[in-house]
């Protein structure tokens, strides 16, 4: 297994939506995508965030740990999660929109559990005819 | 019993003297002490909630959610709107731009759990809990449950000299017509309180807010006017929307003393200090 980084890969500033979060988004490059493909270290459900941290092995083998920080369990919830949707030593794979300074820290965008299913953080948004 | 009665006569006017003296005392430490202010009936006093009024024009109790359909430029003060700064906002706000051209953030204090305040938590994606009574709207924002407190009940703002100085600022509301007028000032001056996009708030700090509530309902319309003699020139306007949610209620969000451990971001070189 190991991460694979898709540089600049086209992702449209206006699939960025805003989520609930505590900080500010403009840390991460939207413009670009990363494919981490390793092991749940921790995964904890919680207010403002969710975060998962994954091992990924680099190019050499050498494992790294990643931050991936998603929103509130508010949006999560309603896009089918739950918090036991993952636990640590599960294998998935996760795509982040990464730190602009290169540090092994992302957003989430989507996550591939080992049965194929895909989760992201979507559809269902707060105020929305599709929420109620 | 002359003798005895001299002595009853002796011992009343000691007791006189006793009494004048420690009145003459209590009013001396009576005016060196001033008076406390009097302190007006709470808004949730079942004597001020029952008091005669006329009936609101609306109850904005619910919970409620920005409408973020405009995109981010939307619901954010953004730069098409920013009034002329002072210099030194607008150093802030330089810096701002420049950090944005380097791919860097600049001074997000929210992230580093400081309270985001008013305006921000009526601009972001974060949703209210609002409960109306007759004498006061008490806003709860999800966004690390921040209370803010609209007064209703004819109130005025707090003498500045007590008044303890907040970065959601002391709220008070009036009805006109169709509309509620939420007068909002008495901000603290901390460096940590931003208005948005590198432009800080200061003790200043004055908003005026106009509520409407509209279709049938659903949405509430909040027309901000900002003014900040130390921070810009004029009025700084703009328009938020709010849709009635009824599938959803606020719940706990702290930012707990190591929730930045496990979000990398929020410690990244890209911050700007």
């Amino acid at each position: 297994m190991k991460s694979v980084l898709f540089g600049a890969v086209a992702v449209a500033l206006a699939c960025a939506v805003p989520v609930l979060a505590h900080h500010s988004p403009a840390a991460f490059d939207r413009s670009k995508e990363v494919k981490l493909v390793g092991t749940v270290k921790d995964f904890r459900w919680q207010n403002p965030h969710t975060w998962i941290e994954v091992l990924v092995p680099d190019e050499k083998g050498k494992e790294v740990l990643w931050g991936v920080e998603l929103t509130s369990p508010t949006y999560l919830i309603r896009a089918g999660w739950k918090s036991n949707t993952i636990k640590p030593g599960d294998k998935v794979t996760v795509v982040v929109n990464p730190v602009r300074s290169g540090e092994p820290a992302g957003i989430f965008r989507s996550l591939t559990l080992a049965d194929g299913r895909v989760l992201t953080e979507r559809p269902a948004r707060l105020g929305t005819p599709d929420s109620k | 019993m002359i003798r005895s009665a001299s002595r009853r006569v002796a011992g009343a006017l000691v007791l006189v003297a006793g009494l004048a003296i420690g009145a003459a005392q209590l009013a001396a430490q009576s005016q060196a002490q001033p008076a406390p202010p009097e302190s007006p009936l709470s808004a949730l006093a079942p004597a001020n909630i029952s008091k005669s009024r006329p009936a609101a024009p609306f109850n904005l109790t619910g919970n409620w959610f920005i409408d973020n359909s405009p995109g981010i430029q939307g619901w954010l003060f953004g730069p098409a709107t920013i009034p002329k700064l002072k210099p030194e906002a607008q150093e802030h706000r330089d810096a701002y731009l420049q950090a944005i051209k380097e791919g860097k953030v600049y001074r997000d204090d929210i992230g580093q759990c400081w309270p985001a305040g008013v305006p921000i938590i009526m601009t972001r994606v974060w949703p209210i809990a609002m409960i109306q009574l007759p004498t006061a709207i008490y806003m709860i924002s999800e966004f690390m449950n921040s209370m803010r407190v609209v007064y209703l009940d004819g109130r005025s703002h707090t003498d500045p000299d007590i008044v303890v100085r907040t970065f959601n600022g002391e709220s008070v509301g009036r009805w006109e017509g169709d509309t509620l007028v939420v007068e909002t000032k008495n901000f603290t001056n901390d460096p940590h309180h931003w208005v948005d996009q590198g432009v800080p708030a200061s003790d200043e700090l004055r908003i005026i807010e106009r509520i409407r509530m509209i279709n049938n309902g659903q949405t509430l319309e909040i027309a901000m006017t900002l003014t900040d003699s130390k921070n810009w020139e004029g009025e700084w306007k703009g328009v938020r929307r709010w849709n009635r949610v009824n599938d959803h209620d606020i719940g706990e969000v702290e930012c707990l003393p190591d929730l930045n451990e496990h979000l990398q971001s929020t410690s990244s070189k890209v911050h700007v200090r």
